[in-house]
């Protein structure tokens, strides 16, 4: 190992990020502010995406069993229905508790001593594993003979899962739009840094470096300026997520976002990986542009 | 060691700056390349180490085929030449050892290979005792001197100046055309685009003529004005 090269070629990029030491505090600030700004949307995104997974979860195939059915069948039924591997639990819900927790949930609601009898039929209520899987097991269940109706919530749950599916969409639309903003910032950073080592690269083109020795340098300062200002975000967002989630976890209570889990180890690498991206692929593009002409 | 054959080169703006070049060089030798202003000597010399693409003809240094030459193979030409300028080009920031260094250090050369060669050329060029020095603490000349150690720190055997002197003083143009002499002696051949008149006289090398972009004489031991020596001037 040549120490006497890394030390060079470290002396090279320290002075061209310490050269312009405004433009970098510049490039820097931009991708702090960009990658906060994409921090807080994937906060919000996984915390949307959380609750909406939260109220997937809560969606039950409520299914009747046919009023003929005897006890074992209603039984071989749940077994059959229990046996679809996306099926996650199927609970048989007699009519008499049906009847009896509904006249719970309406107590002082409707007298429901008016009603003649129990009109309630025999319930099987199935969880799916996955919220996507529920229209398909639903239409599953309604084949077999023996079940009546089968209700789900369809147009709920189709809502939902096409809400997840536009925020995904955004959320990829979003970044990309960031990670351009981010890129165009710090490309025109180091296409200052060039202009400025303009002769210095024009020796280094006369005495035969490489294309990629030229650029090495600037791609490394290019890194430095998106891991930099990342590390600048992580903190600001860290800061925030220890001091302003807590109040608006505490204002909205009607929303259970305490119960929503963030992967934020995750997070934080994602972020890093973003801002060292953009950082190489903009100074990338900035010198090259020089190094054609 | 360099060949030129038939070689034209238009500027996209339309400008005839070479108009079918044949030149032979053969290794070791020194040649004045002479000419009023606009005539071709510099653009000959921008073919020569890949700065420019001839139009047409072919161009051949140390068995290298540069008219055809990729763009990712220029930087191994280039290895084979070293290249003066009129204006030093060097980097006002770094030490007289560093700029020299720094040749050798942005083509990768080991560190133990640098500190050995750089204090050599430094040695040779007469400029050993102020390789600390920076650039604007330096004479012309000493600048100068400088930019040739850089140009010859990585061992070329070709040596391209393009006025050399022309931002000196005659003392200390005269103390780099000696320098380039000595460089000479020790087996680089040397090519020097020049308008310095008293030099060409007084050295008496091979002086290749160019008018209008053409090579108008080539005489093997010259003067700057054809059939002229020093101190004496054109009539009429």
């Amino acid at each position: 190992m040549d120490w006497g090269k890394v030390k060079f070629f470290l002396g090279e990029v320290l002075r061209n990020f310490t050269r312009n030491a405004g433009m970098q505090v510049t490039a820097i600030g931009t991708v702090a502010i960009t990658i906060v700004l994409l921090g807080t949307f994937l906060f919000v995104r996984a915390a949307l995406a959380g609750l909406g997974g939260q109220l997937l979860d809560q969606i039950t195939i409520s299914a009747t069993v046919a009023g003929n059915a005897s006890a074992a069948q209603t039984i071989a039924l749940r077994r059959l229905i229990a046996a679809d591997p996306r099926v996650a639990s199927v609970e048989y819900v007699p009519k008499e508790k049906g009847w009896a927790d509904l006249q719970r949930r309406l107590r002082g609601q409707i007298d429901t001593s008016l009603i003649p009898g129990n009109p309630l039929p025999d319930v099987l209520r199935v969880h799916a594993k996955h919220p996507e899987q529920v229209p398909a097991v639903a239409a599953n269940i309604g084949r077999l003979s023996g079940i009546g109706t089968v209700r789900y919530g369809h147009s709920e749950v189709v809502r939902l899962l096409q809400l997840g599916d536009v925020l995904r969409r955004v959320g990829v639309g979003v970044i990309a739009l960031f990670f351009c903003v981010a890129g165009i910032i710090i490309a025109n950073t180091i296409r200052l840094t060039v202009f400025a080592r303009r002769r210095e690269i024009s020796i280094m083109q006369l005495v035969g470096a490489t294309n990629f020795y030229i650029r090495a340098p600037f791609i490394c300062e290019g890194l430095l300026d998106g891991l930099v200002g990342t590390l600048l975000a992580v903190v600001v967002l860290g800061v925030a997520r220890v001091t302003i989630w807590p109040k608006l976890v505490a204002a909205l209570l009607f929303i259970p976002l305490n119960s929503v889990s963030f992967e934020l180890g995750r997070m934080v690498a994602e972020l890093f990986v973003v801002g060292g991206a953009v950082g190489i692929v903009a100074s990338w593009i900035a010198v090259g542009r020089h190094l054609r002409t | 060691m360099l060949s030129l054959r038939n070689v034209s080169l238009v500027y996209p703006n339309g400008v005839h700056a070479l108009d079918h070049v044949n030149l032979e060089i053969a290794k070791g030798e020194f040649v004045f390349l002479v000419g009023d202003s606009g005539t071709g000597k510099s653009s000959l010399l921008r073919l020569l180490y890949r700065e420019a693409r001839p139009t047409s003809g072919e161009i051949t240094v140390d068995g290298i085929r540069v008219d055809r030459l990729r763009r990712n193979r220029v930087p191994a030409l280039r290895r084979h030449l070293g290249v003066v300028f009129q204006d030093f080009k060097l980097l006002v920031d770094k030490t007289v050892w560093e700029n020299v260094a720094f040749a050798m250090q942005v083509t990768g050369a080991h560190t133990r290979d640098v500190m050995r060669q750089v204090p050599r050329v430094l040695d040779l060029v007469g400029l050993a005792h102020k390789s600390r020095m920076y650039p604007g603490e330096l004479s012309g000349g000493e600048q100068q001197r400088s930019a040739i150690a850089r140009a010859l720190v990585n061992n070329p055997k070709i040596l391209l100046c393009d006025e050399p002197t022309g931002n000196l003083d005659p003392d200390n143009g005269n103390e780099i055309m000696e320098l380039l002499s000595r460089i000479n002696l020790k087996g680089t051949t040397v090519v020097v685009a020049t308008h310095n008149q008293s030099v060409v006289d007084r050295m008496r090398r091979r002086v290749v003529r160019l008018q209008e972009g053409r090579v108008a004489t080539d005489e093997e031991r010259g003067y700057y004005y054809l059939g002229l020596g020093q101190g004496q001037v054109l009539s009429g």
